[in-house]
């Protein structure tokens, strides 16, 4: 069973060799099952059955065209890279300003997209982002709770992997520029997903 | 559901049953146009956060709360940057409680009617201005002002912002600082500088195996209320303590008592010297502790005499009595209704009287411990400040006057003229966070950032464990960037008055940093200045060093003076204090509008109690509007009838009525307090809130009150066990 990082984290009296072990016995482990369990382009997501339904999504104009194409299908660049709070809280979050200058200070500062965002930098303003996934106040959704299930908790699954198990809600990110909403995240397609996977029914568990 | 038969519960079974097909679910698959919406909010990233600031995850810092003077310890739970929640920091002299005042401070914080930028009055309103000519008019008007003729009037304050206020008045030559608060105890504290030598000791709740409370309302108002409210369950678990409170009209301590008094308002004394006749005739108890003229004075006070001016029967002189004998060590205390009356200072003196016969000094009432920083200390406010400061601008005392925490004009009766005395000073500046009645009688107006965005320091007035300095720092960034922190203002002021020693500080921050620093070895414990800073804003407190006092017994005379009826305004006004609106100040958090009053359950409005007898008396009944009429004027209101006041009471709760104060205070309820009538201490000149005489008459409209609960009672359905007066009395042997 794969451990979370952030229970590695969180364990107290921890040492760093332990946790060193730990995380090499992770790689290793992820490494013997993308042989086994990764064929073909798309990858799956052992243990789970992806929840259906499609919904088609208005286009949400956004500060700068950010391309999740480049970024997670072209250079492979791992989900939880940029959207790290996903394994740790419940909103999966926008990465902030300085992890995107961490490479583009350096990377394709010739672009008029990351001139654009450097200009944002430089003004000490992050850039003011639409929402397009979006739950009602009175759900609780977590994140952290669904990568548990789904990825960290999950055997024979591939950490590398990640993006299909994203792709459950959020349909294929990485082959779209601005994200769009492709999924109807209705109770409908929540509950039906929660019964095919043993998720919890009881109400109280997204609403709260 | 007319020609069904599924009832509520068959209908959940069912759905329990069912609820596995999808085709219950159909429901949810429907798009909610307003719920799952695309593209209409925003979400902002973070810059470059901390390590620790994780979206989604609360994190915690320590703080001050500010919405009473009791300086209670919070720990603010920031998300996203943003203030959410607060609780009781765990080291503090309130422990992890915090009281609802404190909770709703979050919603002054957040509140949409605060004062975002300075203001000066221009062609007769305030009118927005710039910081910048904000510090213009001030330089004109106040740089000039001769020494002397210049005052500060405020609430409590405490720590380093008291320390650079005293600088400044010191700079300018002027002493003047009045501190105000409506809801106090000075009249108590005056009594206890007298006979013990020290005007706050510790109530050791904790220690008294019974409590006799005159109108001491210490769960819900009195001094320290979380702290007490800790005490008070040390004192009521294990060998469960005796509370027994004598008072006009039930307060919240009064309804957790196991023996509630009504005596007529201004009698206490008289009660107070009855217990003791009782204590020294029936109980033998010694009375070397008293003087001979105390003796003889008490002797005088045999039953008959008791109930005949205060109204209490000698049957409950006789169980307060055995209730303090037999549970051993008590507490007496007195509070706002048995202190504030013009003969204050004679009820609290024969309250504390009991104390000392009872040999409760050193035992529960024990010696402060006096702060090592005497600049620090809490200026604690009373009401003689408020009439002192009158006379003064009514004599043309001073040209510029500043305002900061209080709200005279609100508070102060009728009698007063003080919006009119005000009028008479040239330049009026007040620092606040809202447009209250004083805020607008002034001439600038210079918006303070709230607690929860500032630096600063304070010292609870109440100390009677470690004495400590609780820390306050910005929880969050500030709503508006135009407000200012009293302390950073106040070190502008004084830079601008080029006063020496502050010129080296860019703001208040660097201020604290530097003086905390600077504070002795003791106090750092080892700790270099940054690891103590460090130190001091993770705790949220310091623990400065204190020395334990000693107490003194130097009783005063006890005598009393007798029951004065008043034939043409027969009733008694007990403008009461609750948990809830304070002082007014609360009156513009729209949470604890909501939350009812703890004993009459109303909210959104006030409403004035009276016991059932005078109800049917008065011919009222609940809801009715009575006109409630003073020699000073009259205000309208709703009534309440229970039990738990005095039958010659009627009692308005202070906080509501405000004319201004933003859009949730404003124009709703009556203010009591406008209709008092002039009557002071004459020992300790405090305003004697309690001592005005009403006439009550129906007017004739009535109406629902709004009111939390329709029903005084069970109706049968058993949810708290009770077991009738005549029965415990048999079995507990009362």
């Amino acid at each position: 069973m794969f451990v979370s990082e952030k229970n590695l984290f969180k364990r107290p009296g921890k040492k760093a060799g332990q946790r060193s072990v730990n995380k090499s016995l992770v790689l290793l482990f992820a490494l013997l099952t993308s042989v086994f369990f990764v064929g073909g382009a798309h990858a799956e997501v052992p243990n789970a059955t992806p929840p259906k339904g499609t919904h088609s999504g208005e286009d949400v104009p956004q500060p700068i065209d950010f391309p999740h194409d480049i970024h997670a299908d072209i250079n492979g660049i791992n989900c939880m890279y940029c959207h790290t709070y996903a394994r740790r809280s419940k909103v999966a979050g926008i990465p902030p300003t300085s992890k995107c200058m961490g490479c583009h200070s350096i990377i394709a500062t010739d672009k008029p997209r990351i001139q654009k965002l450097t200009e944002y930098w430089e003004n000490n303003e992050p850039p003011e982002w639409n929402k397009v996934h979006d739950v009602p106040d009175y759900v609780h959704f977590t994140h952290e709770k669904h990568l548990q299930r789904f990825v960290f908790n999950n055997e024979g699954m591939d950490v590398a992997n990640v993006s299909e198990v994203c792709a459950f809600c959020h349909g294929e990110v990485k082959e779209m520029t601005v994200a769009e909403k492709v999924k109807p995240l209705n109770m409908g397609f929540c509950v039906r997903c929660h019964e095919q996977n043993g998720g919890p029914s009881d109400c109280w568990k997204c609403h709260k | 559901m007319s020609g069904n038969d599924i009832n509520r519960r068959d209908f959940m079974k069912f759905m329990g049953l069912g609820g596995v097909g999808a085709a219950t679910l159909s429901g949810c698959d429907m798009p909610t146009t307003i719920t799952l919406e695309e593209g209409k909010e925003k979400v902002v990233a973070y810059l470059a956060p901390e390590e620790y600031a994780i979206p989604g995850i609360g994190v915690y810092f320590a703080s001050t709360c500010q919405q009473c003077p009791s300086g209670c310890g919070v720990h603010g739970r920031i998300r996203e940057g943003r203030l959410l929640k607060l609780e009781g920091n765990p080291k503090a002299l309130n422990g992890r409680g915090l009281c609802q005042m404190g909770q709703a401070s979050v919603q002054s914080h957040y509140n949409p009617d605060r004062i975002m930028q300075p203001m000066a009055r221009k062609g007769g309103s305030l009118q927005p201005v710039s910081w910048e000519e904000a510090w213009q008019i001030m330089g004109e008007k106040v740089s000039g002002v001769d020494q002397g003729r210049s005052a500060w009037f405020t609430g409590t304050v405490s720590g380093h912002q008291s320390k650079l206020l005293d600088a400044l008045n010191q700079a300018w030559g002027s002493k003047e600082h009045y501190v105000y608060e409506a809801v106090n105890n000075a009249v108590g504290e005056a009594v206890n500088e007298a006979v013990l030598g020290d005007a706050v000791p510790a109530y050791r709740l904790d220690k008294a195996k019974s409590i006799l409370s005159f109108g001491a309302d210490f769960l819900g108002t009195w001094m320290s209320p979380v702290h007490f409210s800790r005490e008070y369950v040390k004192f009521r678990t294990g060998d469960r303590g005796v509370l027994v409170q004598v008072e006009p009209k039930m307060s919240l301590t009064g309804a957790n008592a196991d023996l509630w008094v009504a005596a007529r308002p201004g009698t206490e004394g008289v009660v107070a010297l009855g217990v003791a006749n009782v204590l020294l005739t029936k109980h033998q108890v010694n009375g070397n502790s008293l003087t001979k003229a105390a003796l003889d004075l008490i002797a005088e006070y045999n039953a008959s005499k008791v109930t005949e001016i205060s109204g209490v029967g000698g049957d409950s002189l006789v169980r307060i009595a055995n209730y303090l004998k037999d549970n051993s060590p008590s507490l007496v205390l007195s509070g706002e209704s048995a202190n504030n009356h013009a003969n204050g200072y004679q009820n609290a003196m024969a309250i504390m009287m009991l104390n000392v016969l009872l040999g409760n000094v050193g035992k529960t009432i024990e010696a402060s411990n006096s702060m090592a920083f005497k600049d620090l200390k809490a200026k604690r406010g009373n009401s003689r400040a408020l009439l002192d400061f009158a006379k003064a601008i009514d004599a043309g005392k001073y040209d510029v006057v500043f305002f900061m925490g209080a709200n005279p004009v609100y508070t102060s009766p009728s009698h007063l003229g003080f919006a009119d005395k005000l009028a008479k000073v040239p330049f009026k500046v007040a620092l606040s966070m809202f447009l209250d009645e004083t805020t607008l009688a002034a001439d600038l107006v210079l918006p303070l950032s709230s607690p929860y965005e500032e630096w600063g320091t304070t010292v609870a007035p109440y100390q009677p464990k470690n004495a400590a300095l609780s820390m306050s720092q910005p929880l969050m960034n500030p709503l508006s960037p135009e407000t200012k922190s009293l302390g950073d203002i106040l070190l502008s002021m004084l830079k601008h008055h080029g006063v020496a020693g502050y010129a080296g500080y860019d703001d208040y921050y660097s201020y604290l940093r530097a003086a905390l620093a600077g504070m002795p070895a003791s106090v750092k414990a080892g700790k270099s200045g940054d690891e103590f800073w460090s130190a001091s804003v993770q705790r949220g407190l310091i623990n400065a060093p204190s020395s334990p006092g000693s107490l003194k017994i130097k009783l005063g005379d006890i005598k009393q003076p007798g029951y004065q009826a008043n034939s043409g305004f027969p009733m008694h006004l007990v403008p009461s204090t609750n948990q809830n609106m304070y002082d007014g100040r609360n009156a513009n958090l729209s949470w604890l509008n909501e939350a009812p009053d703890q004993v009459s359950k109303v909210f959104w409005d006030s409403w004035a109690e009276v016991h059932p007898k005078t109800a049917a008396k008065l011919g009222v009944k609940e809801g009715d509007f009575v006109k409630i009429e003073s020699d000073q004027g009259a205000i309208e209101t709703q009534i309440y009838i229970h039990k738990g006041v005095h039958v010659d009471v009627i009692a308005v709760p202070i906080g509501r009525g405000h004319e201004e104060y933003g859009r949730y205070a404003k124009g709703v309820g009556v203010n009591p307090l406008k209709i008092l009538s002039p009557a002071e201490d004459a020992e300790s000149g405090e305003l004697a809130s309690y001592a005005t005489r009403v006439k009550v008459t129906k007017t004739g409209h009535s109406a629902d009150l709004s009111r939390l609960g329709g029903s005084e009672r069970q109706v049968g359905r058993r949810l708290v066990s009770t077991v009738a007066a005549s029965v415990f009395r048999r079995v507990e042997g009362a």
